[in-house]
């Protein structure tokens, strides 16, 4: 299920975000200004009421489809959009219709779907959540889940898109979640606040919300310990939803600081809160549906407090005017605590990101992040950020390329790593020129048999290092040696010395090889023998270092001037 | 750099793949012109070590860039254009570089310092890196890289054979 759901929802996530997010955002900010200038409370509650009977429905049937709902939420809410706020509602909804009815596979064409889904409104906002939380989530071993985002294209142009937006981060492919969110936060916040109304008298709305924000308190904490954690999926969406209103709400309290401790301890109270939370929202189902994550017992409590809830949802159709102005008081408040959540999330590194949203939905909500945010996804920072990307993607290529790199950490010792590699290759491919312009072969060595056996070796043996290594012992010091002696004697005597050493060295390979093309044949039987036995007295200084170093105890006389100009 | 004998094109004796890896090519090239530089009866008598490891030197850096494909790679273009190019333009180089050197200094003004010095040390180490921006050079580098260590190898592989 999850898989599956996965798979569905990157398709449909592509090509439902941009049009999406504009849709969200555009919506969302006309329901803000509806919501704030126009006072229509009112109309808010009914959403959520409504809301509340379709969950019933749902409730009892518990599935994906929304047919039922859209039945008996269609008529309800296309009834009141005598004010500016329900028409944002419905185009919150509409949009979110097309998007999450795309993502669940769930294909209703026509009116009739998708008055039903904006019955659906926040669920659907929520259903995206819930989908994209189980999905940072159950691919938690974030590496995985990362490409998606970062590689994205269609990310970076809805970026930039939403430049006055949305952030710079990931967040903003959160934002525009989240956005929808808020929007389907208020016939949500609606329930919510109407069910403890219900319980409590109506004159006294003030401490029951408070006591409500702080319980919602505990389950937004509790829900980001669980993004963290990654241990349950459904919950989050339940609960993130629980989180923007309960946010809204505790924050007006200021009490962010409760929520730390409640940790596992308080995860049955959390399930039943989201439970009764989302119960407003037709999360659950929603969630589970598309999500599939979900446990099951989860989602039982969430069933019963649904029920429950609807019980009061129903009961309690009052007392709008203070879920609005609590609303607003949580808005502000949010404002102020988004910076150092944005900020937290910042500090985490790309790799949080998915696993990050849980805490994002919070933030994007509000204005003040987006002006933040749209900072950091201008033309330039943009750039600059594919830029550092791909100079990150080719640094790791080349730490693969460049051996002993692969335990550096850090650009710039990673770079010096780099130089020092190839100035070492360099060295090398100077030091074996010189060698091999030592070696005096016979007029009549045949390139056919140097190109074959050169080949052959290549292939045999990618030991070539070894080689080197392994003829060190007997060849190499008289060989290393002229070039050093000659360099030093001066320039003058170029051509003498060279000479007699010369000879030299003949003189000791001859009898060592017994002659010219034997070398060839003979090295083979000994390669096993040789390789494992030098191999080990000469590895040390051999193989790639022992070039180099020889080189250094002749080069740094010649090279300096002769690098320079050759290179 | 290395003129065609009719007797070295003989194909090697390994019937060679469709596309030839890379160090198959360097090495094809590379035996061609140190085979030349072998044979050369000039340099054997009165060249000396010197000279004949400097046109080693320069017959592997050019096999190496040619067998990448001459010009494809940007620094393959370098490194060509610098050998042969070489004695004529020297100065005109070494002044150009004291330009770009000036100019890049200022462009990356902002950046860490670190990398800063570390990224125009490699500007220094990799063929015509001096013009490209960190992307690239990166880039170049390691296609550098793998193509100068594939060198080595060969080398290394024809030192043994003839040095024991």
């Amino acid at each position: 299920m999850d898989s599956d759901d996965k798979d569905k929802f990157e398709p449909a996530k592509q090509n439902e975000d941009p049009m999406d997010f504009n849709s969200a955002s555009i919506s969302s900010d006309w329901q803000f200004c509806g919501a704030n200038l126009s006072s229509a409370p009112m109309n808010l509650i009914r959403p959520g009421n409504s809301m509340a009977v379709c969950r019933e429905d749902l409730i009892g049937s518990s599935s994906c489809s929304s047919a039922p709902m859209a039945d008996s939420f269609g008529p309800a809410l296309w009834d009141q959009p005598s004010t500016m706020e329900n028409l944002g509602f419905v185009n919150v909804s509409a949009q979110n219709n097309l998007s999450t009815s795309n993502l669940l596979g769930i294909q209703k064409v026509g009116p009739e779907s998708v008055r039903g889904d904006i019955g659906w409104n926040p669920p659907s906002s929520m259903l995206k959540e819930g989908l994209f939380v189980p999905r940072g989530l159950g691919t938690f071993p974030i590496p995985e889940c990362l490409p998606h985002f970062p590689t994205d294209s269609g990310f970076i142009e809805r970026a930039a898109r939403f430049s006055c937006f949305g952030g710079g981060n990931l967040s903003s492919m959160v934002n525009p979640f989240g956005i929808p969110e808020n929007a389907g936060l208020y016939p949500i916040a609606g329930g919510l606040v109407l069910g403890p109304r219900d319980i409590l008298p109506v004159s006294c709305p003030k401490p029951v919300s408070g006591a409500q924000s702080e319980k919602n308190e505990m389950n937004v904490e509790a829900c980001r310990d669980v993004h963290l954690a990654a241990t349950r999926g459904t919950p989050q969406g339940s609960s993130l939803i629980n989180e923007g209103e309960s946010e809204s709400l505790a924050r007006s309290r200021g009490e962010a600081k409760q929520g730390a401790t409640a940790g596992s301890s308080n995860e049955s109270d959390e399930a039943e809160f989201s439970g009764g939370g989302g119960g407003g929202q037709d999360n659950p189902s929603m969630l589970e549906g598309t999500g599939g994550e979900g446990s099951a017992k989860v989602f039982d409590c969430k069933k019963r407090k649904w029920s429950g809830e609807d019980a009061e949802i129903d009961k309690g159709k009052g007392a709008p005017q203070l879920a609005e102005t609590t609303k607003d008081d949580g808005r502000t408040q949010q404002k102020l605590e988004n910076n150092p959540s944005s900020n937290t999330s910042k500090a985490t590194a790309k790799n949080n990101k998915p696993g990050s949203q849980g805490s994002d939905p919070q933030k994007q909500e509000y204005i003040h992040v987006r002006a933040r945010r749209g900072q950091a996804t201008n033309s330039h920072s943009l750039a600059e950020r594919v830029r550092r990307e791909k100079i990150s993607e080719r640094m790791k290529f080349l730490q693969d390329l460049v051996p002993g790199c692969s335990k550096v950490t850090g650009k710039a010792v990673m770079l010096d790593e780099i130089i020092n590699y190839v100035q070492s290759l360099q060295r090398q491919v100077e030091f074996l020129s010189m060698k091999l312009a030592t070696v005096n072969p016979r007029l009549d060595f045949n390139i056919e048999g140097l190109l074959a056996k050169d080949l052959l070796h290549s292939r045999a043996g990618p030991s070539s290092t070894l080689g080197l290594s392994h003829d060190m012992p007997i060849p190499f010091p008289p060989m290393h040696l002229p070039p050093h002696g000659l360099i030093q004697g001066g320039p003058a005597g170029i051509g003498r010395p060279a000479d007699p050493l010369r000879r030299a060295m003949q003189n000791q390979m001859t009898p060592l090889a017994g002659g010219f093309k034997e070398p060839s044949q003979l090295p083979h039987p000994w390669e096993d023998e040789l390789n494992n036995v030098v191999q080990m007295g000469f590895v040390g200084s051999g193989g790639s270092g022992a070039a180099p170093s020889g080189q250094d105890a002749e080069g740094p006389p010649p090279p300096p001037s002769h690098t320079k100009v050759e290179m | 750099m290395a003129p065609e004998d009719p007797v070295t094109v003989s194909p090697p004796p390994p019937p060679p793949p469709p596309t030839p890896s890379l160090k198959t090519k360097i090495a094809r090239r590379f035996v061609k012109s140190l085979a030349e530089v072998w044979t050369s009866r000039k340099l054997a008598t009165e060249g000396g070590v010197r000279k004949r490891a400097r046109r080693i030197k320069i017959a592997a850096y050019s096999s190496m860039a040619r067998a990448v494909g001459g010009s494809r790679r940007a620094w393959s273009r370098a490194l060509l254009a610098k050998l042969q190019g070489r004695a004529k333009r020297r100065c005109h180089l070494r002044s150009q570089r004291c330009l770009g050197l000036k100019r890049k200094r200022a462009g990356s003004r902002n950046m860490v310092r670190n990398e800063v010095s570390g990224s125009d040390k490699l500007r220094r180490l990799v063929p015509g890196g001096k013009a490209m921006d960190l992307c690239n050079l990166l880039e170049e580098t390691s296609h550098f890289v793998q193509c100068l260590a594939t060198q080595v190898k060969v080398m290394q592989s024809i030192a043994d054979r003839y040095s024991v």
